[in-house]
């Protein structure tokens, strides 16, 4: 079930993912007027906005969660989800939610989601029921369900939220890690600090994504200097 | 969002989770153990064992039984089908987002609910036949094994009921509360109490009437009661198809994306691993 792992360098340039022209709205409230992105293979991107821009919506939208009321989007149809709000069940052990998901993605043994245990420091609550775990321990499944089958593509909504420092730092280690591996990453967020992490970044303002990939670049060589 | 044929590691696996989901609750739990027994032994033990005609629509017949006997089998019914109805609600309403994560990673829908139906199927057998035990601890039926029967359909009915109600609404408080009433006037309206003489056509359009006619000849007659639990095939049927459909809707790809292959990593295109769509 798992790709061929790859080095820096092997993937080409295709969009694994692209967005045109997305309109969406709730009743009479348009959230996204004309959205459009192009996400290359092996790259992270990032969307910023305020809270209430749109972000999440955009996201569901491209895990196939809402339908868009006007737009075409193309992705791949395998790819990883994590969304902003934990989706696990509480009935169940962390052990229990890796076996569920490896069935699902038709994964031959739990190495890669063992790995990501170890990255993200919870592999000792293996045995806890979900109930029990605290959120940021809740959040570092949410996100290893989404990695384990090493997808192409990785829509990731707020994923570190509720994280401590040491697991936020060790969350960009572990993108770094997708991305040299040929994954591409897309993750939302309302935290506008870290931005040079991203190869492209997008700013979702007025229902559109505004592409700040230059700017951000701009402003953080003149900090440099 | 990916399809993916069904196999026996998901339909095993699923099944696995889906009892575990019953286990785990262990509010239901208690209430099956303990509220059960407690309900039936007391209406047996305040009732009048005076004797009661009515008339049983299955059989035609105007039936004679002692009262506490008689309102066992109402009390009976009323809590195995608000308990499996409960049950059957909560775990779908609770595992409904979980359900779409899982159908958005893959997993079958056709196994995840033929999963929930034999977790169903399993309940519904082991808590009917609780119950009928317990009623063979008070008096002795004339058919135990019909009377079983009797209840496991109306339990059935009552889990299709309940995954509908889970699958379609939005509130766990109002999937519950409806869920109580629709048992309680489902079985007041057919008590042989309050209605001996039963002879309104509308009843027969209620949930629980195929079980009450077919328990009501099994607990007193020899005759066979069993055709009238067509009645519940048909319930359940129609609650099971009413709820795959909101499982299906609530579940499916909505974005109208299209989808790969997009070539993404050395040798390999998005759309050549295991799963496809």
């Amino acid at each position: 079930m798992h790709a061929a792992h790859n080095t820096a360098g092997t993937t080409g340039r295709t969009p694994v993912l692209r967005v045109d022209d997305v309109h969406t709205s709730y009743g009479r409230h348009p959230v996204l007027r004309g959205a459009s992105l192009s996400l290359a293979a092996g790259h992270l991107g990032g969307v910023v906005g305020e809270n209430g821009s749109g972000k999440s919506t955009l996201l569901q939208l491209l895990a196939g969660r809402l339908a868009p009321d006007r737009g075409a989007i193309r992705r791949p149809a395998d790819f990883g989800y994590c969304p902003q709000r934990t989706i696990l069940h509480p009935a169940f052990t962390v052990q229990q939610h890796l076996r569920f998901f490896q069935v699902a993605y038709g994964l031959r043994n739990l190495d890669r989601a063992d790995h990501l245990m170890d990255v993200l420091g919870f592999a000792g609550h293996r045995h806890r029921q979900v109930s029990t775990l605290s959120g940021g321990t809740q959040q570092k499944l949410n996100l290893t369900l989404a990695l384990m089958h090493d997808p192409p593509l990785l829509l990731l909504d707020e994923p570190y939220q509720g994280f401590d420092w040491e697991t936020y730092e060790r969350f960009w280690e572990l993108a770094s890690d997708l991305k040299e591996r040929g994954s591409s990453v897309l993750i939302v967020s309302h935290l506008a600090f870290d931005l040079t992490r991203f190869d492209q970044l997008w700013r979702l303002r007025g229902g559109r994504l505004l592409d700040d990939t230059r700017a951000e670049r701009t402003a953080a060589n003149g900090e440099s200097r | 969002m990916t399809r993916t044929r069904a196999s026996s590691a998901h339909y095993l696996t699923a099944t696995r989770f889906a009892l575990l989901e019953h286990l785990r609750n262990r509010f239901a739990m208690v209430l099956a153990v303990l509220f059960i027994p407690g309900w039936t032994s007391l209406v047996y033990r305040i009732v009048s064992e005076r004797d009661v005609t009515f008339l049983l629509r299955a059989s035609g017949e105007w039936v004679t039984a002692p009262g506490d006997r008689l309102s066992f089998l109402p009390a009976a019914l009323n809590t195995v089908t608000a308990i499996i109805g409960f049950m059957m609600f909560t775990v779908t309403f609770r595992s409904s987002r979980f359900d779409q994560r899982l159908t958005m990673a893959g997993y079958p829908r056709g196994a995840l609910i033929a999963a929930k139906l034999t977790a169903l199927l399993v309940v519904a057998a082991l808590i009917c036949a609780y119950t009928t035990a317990l009623i063979c601890l008070h008096w002795t039926p004339k058919q135990p094994i019909a009377l079983w029967l009797s209840l496991f359909c109306a339990a059935m009915a009552y889990g299709g009921i309940g995954v509908m109600l889970g699958a379609v609404l939005r509130g766990e408080l109002e999937g519950m509360f409806s869920m109580i009433m629709i048992s309680i006037v489902d079985t007041t309206l057919q008590s042989p109490f309050v209605n001996p003489a039963g002879d309104n056509d509308l009843i027969r359009y209620l949930p629980s009437y195929g079980t009450m006619q077919s328990g009501m000849s099994a607990a007193f007659l020899s005759s066979s009661p069993l055709p009238h639990l067509l009645l519940e095939a048909l319930w359940f049927i129609g609650a099971i198809t009413a709820a795959g459909v909101a499982f299906k809707i609530n579940t499916r790809d909505r974005s109208g994306a299209r989808v790969g292959p997009v070539r993404t990593r050395f040798g390999t295109t998005a759309g050549d691993r295991t799963r496809r769509a």
